[in-house]
Parts: C-alpha cells; structure tokens; sequence
C-alpha cells in the first residue's frame, strides 16, 4: 500500500507539470495536502483525486483520443501504401500510377502539417472537439481514398477509370515539379518581393498549380484536400467549430443524397443528354444542401459593426460552409464511388454558390432577437 | 432574475463550509471531511470558484518543519455575498457567475437554471 501511494504520489507530481502554470498549483495542493490524509486507501483515494484533476484540467482525454485519431491516419495511410505495393506492375498497368498516387497523398499528411505549422496555416489543430474530430475524419477520408483507387485500379485493370492505363513517367515528373514549384513560389516571391501583396505572392503559384492539375489532376485534388482539411480545422482558421460543424455535417448529408440517387435502379441507357442532367443533378444536390447550411452558419455571426461589413462576413461564412459542405460530400462520395471522383470538384464549387446564396439570404433577413438569445443551429443560444 | 448558472449541490456545500467560518483560511482535507467531497471533485469546484473570483486561494506563508506548505482558501467578499443569496435562495449579485476574463463563453439553453 505504501509503494503504491508513493508511486501515486510521484506519478501526480509527475503528471501536474502538463499543465499550464496557473493550475499546476492545485495538484501541487492535493499532493502537499496528501500528508494529512489518514494513510492506507483513504490517502490512495485523495491522490487519484489529483490524478483525475490533471487529466480533467488538461484535456487529456481529449488529446488521448486525438493521438488515437492520428494513430488510426497513420494506420489507414500505411495500409492504403501497403495495397498499392501488393499488386505486381506487369500485372496491372497502372499499379505505378496508384503507388505514386498513395505516396503523394501520404506525403501531404506527413508534410503538409510540418510545413505550415510554422506560418499557422495548417496547425495546431483548433481547440474544442469538432476541428480535432473534423481533421481526423478528413485525413482518414483521404486515406480512404488511396484505398479506393488502388482497389478500383486493380479490379478495372488497363484503361480503368483513373487513369490511361500505364504509367508516364515525364508526365509524373512533370508534374511532381510543377507541384514542387508552387510550394517553393510563395516563399521566394516575398523573399524576392518583401512588399509584395497577397495576389502577387498567390497569384503565380495559383497558375502553375492550374498547370499542375492538368498533369496530375488526382494528386493535386488529393493535395488540395489535405491542405483543406488542416486550413478548415487550424487554430487560425476562419470557420468558426459550430459552423465547421453544420459545414461537415451537411457534407456527410450531400454524399448520401448523392449515393441514394445513384442508387436508384435505372436501364436508361446513358446518352449525352442523359449524362448532362446527370451532371446537372449532380451539381445541384450539393448546392441546394449547402444553402441552408450557409444560412445556418450566416446566422451564427452578430455584431455590432457596419450592417454593410457584417453582411459582408455573413456573406462569406456562408460560402465557406457552403463549401465544406461540399468537399465533404464530394471526398465521401468519392470514397464510396470512385467513378465520382468529378465530385471532388463540383462538390466545394457546387457548395460554395449555395453557402454563398445561403450566407446573402441570410444576411438580407437577420433573425430577430429572441428574450434572452436567439436559436442557430439547432442549438438556443443565450445572449445573457 | 435568476443566476446565469445554477450551482451544483456539491458547489453550495462548499460554499456553505466556507461560509461557516468566512474569516479563517480552510485547507483542502478540511472541506473534503466536513463536504463529504473526494478531492477529485473538491478541487475542481475550488478551481472554478476561484476562476471567478468567489475564493481566494494562496499557500501557507510559512514552511513548517514537518510538512510541506498546505494550499488554504477563503471567500472573497464578493463570494460571500453569492453564497449567502445563492443559500438563500436569492439572486446572485451582478458579476458574480461571469468568469475573470474578458469574453465569457456563452451558455446553451440546457446550461441554464
């Protein structure tokens, strides 16, 4: 009993130095008020008191479950590696694409993180649970991703779907280059440019990125996501969790509308006219989906500035609702249907037009104040 | 009108041992035996007390011999007033359930008494 109380003891002291100095003093108070407590269980029970204190007062289950988050990308990302290496290249053509594909969506989780925690832009994740859950599940989507193409490239075999069948090395490299200068433009442009605004820094490496998507269109989806998914959930982030929330929550709603439509049993034979509507129902169900999820996220926004600036911003946060909505329903029906993969980028352009006309509509009719709050997002929100 | 944020039952046991003697400084042990509280739930309740200052916290001026220095605590005055309206039955006196810093969160529905 005594070993045990001592380990507890030293395990609390241990333990009391994740926190923030400003409540490192309250474990230090179990600990140095332990003396007092009766010895035996009761001194046990007072320890494992503090020890529960630290883990409440530092988040710790909530870091737990986000390193087990991570753990299971990680899992997810090595397997997605592992399939693409299974399949011998002479007995799939476009096995080398796939692995080039896996591996460059791989190296955007590992990479991406690492290199915009620096400026902000892509870390540390935003504190409360909805931006850890939200990048978590994204990261694992993109896995998910990786999974499905080299599934669907096995089974399709030459000239499948994803690709055009073997792989081109100059075009491969080509645009692993292009990609490489738009990481490298913005830096050497201020380097160069000290003065230089926003749109001469972006503006350059957005062309070559174009450029880039032409070669490789999968890997700079894949890429864009990524860095999507860590921009949206950033400590920096402009979407605020509860309208991260409706924005995701409504993607997941945009794939399953998606999927139940195409799921439909139909023996139309697949014209051009029939493929255009289609496309254009495949176009609308995201921008419908996501106008209500604009207004939702429109509506979480007050102020007291000028009507024009807050509209402006409610205009905004509507769009990119909207568009989270979108790529969240667009990467989920993908995953689910890799044939969709057009979803990738109709889906986030889809969803912002409708956040957008959600976020206007919501700024042209303000919710009126109800006593003592006002509902958003399902949620009654006290303004006392 | 009512406080923002109904206190607990183990919160006002608290604050009632704490009021019983307001003008002595009361040590963690002390309040677990008379609240009947585990310090796992104790402390928090004195951490958010004293977040909003209701309770001074501080540690003991001086190191005794025989034992490490003890954390004690007592009520503000503003804690005091809380203590006796919320015991009451009464309305908290302005102030007193916004926390210290400047933009406090604000509270579902649900949250409120």
């Amino acid at each position: 009993m005594e070993r045990m109380t001592r380990l507890l003891a030293g395990l609390l002291g241990t333990t009391a130095r994740v926190l923030p100095p400003s409540r490192r003093q309250w474990a230090e108070a179990i600990q140095a008020e332990a003396g007092q407590v009766p010895a035996g269980w009761r001194q046990l029970h007072w320890l494992a008191g503090g020890l529960w204190l630290v883990a409440r007062e530092a988040n710790m289950a909530r870091k737990i479950v986000y390193w087990l988050g991570l753990g299971v990308v990680a899992a997810a990302a090595a397997w997605a590696i592992w399939l693409s290496w299974r399949t011998v290249p002479a007995a799939d053509p476009e096995s080398v694409t796939d692995r080039v594909r896996v591996l460059v969506g791989a190296s955007a989780l590992l990479v991406l993180p690492w290199a915009g925690r620096r400026s902000g832009l892509f870390g540390p994740v935003g504190s409360g649970i909805t931006p850890r859950l939200v990048r978590v599940a994204g990261c694992a989507a993109v896995c998910g991703l990786g999974v499905s193409i080299v599934h669907l490239d096995r089974n399709a075999g030459a000239g499948g779907v994803l690709g055009s069948g073997t792989i081109s090395w100059p075009r491969e490299i080509a645009g692993l280059v292009l990609l490489g200068a738009v990481a490298a433009m913005p830096p050497v442009i201020r380097a160069l440019k000290p003065q230089a605004d926003a749109g001469a820094v972006w503006g350059p490496a957005g062309v070559v990125a174009l450029a880039a998507f032409a070669v490789l269109p999968m890997q700079v989806l894949t890429i864009l996501y990524v860095a999507g998914i860590l921009a949206a959930t950033s400590r920096r982030s402009p979407l605020p969790s509860a309208a991260l929330a409706i924005g995701t929550i409504t993607g997941l709603a945009t794939g399953l509308i998606i999927y139940g439509v195409l799921a439909i049993p139909s023996d139309i034979a697949l014209t051009g006219g029939i493929v255009l509507t289609l496309f254009l129902i495949l176009a609308a169900i995201p921008f419908l989906v996501a106008a209500p999820a604009g207004i939702a996220a429109a509506w979480l926004l007050s102020g007291i500035e000028d009507p024009k600036a807050l509209r402006a911003r409610r205009v905004r946060q509507g769009l990119l609702a909207g568009a989270t909505a979108g790529a969240a329903g667009g990467l989920l029906i993908t995953v689910s249907a890799m044939g969709l993969g057009i979803m990738m980028i109709i889906g986030p352009l889809a969803g912002a037009a409708g956040g957008a006309f959600g976020g206007a509509v919501a700024a042209a009719h303000p919710r009126k104040s109800l006593p003592g709050g006002s509902w958003a997002a399902g949620m009654f929100v006290s303004s006392r | 009108m009512p406080p923002r944020a109904a206190l607990s039952a183990q919160t006002r046991a608290v604050l009632a041992a704490l009021a019983a003697q307001p003008l002595e400084w009361r040590h963690g042990y002390d309040l677990a035996l008379e609240t009947g509280l585990k310090s796992g739930t104790l402390y928090p309740i004195l951490i958010r007390l004293a977040d909003r200052e209701m309770v001074d916290a501080c540690w003991e001026a001086d190191q005794p011999a025989e034992r490490p220095r003890r954390h004690r605590y007592r009520l503000t005055s503003l804690g005091l007033a809380a203590t006796t309206a919320a015991l009451a039955g009464a309305p908290a006196p302005a102030g007193v359930t916004r926390p210290r810093r400047a933009a406090a969160p604000r509270r579902l529905a649900s949250e409120r008494s």
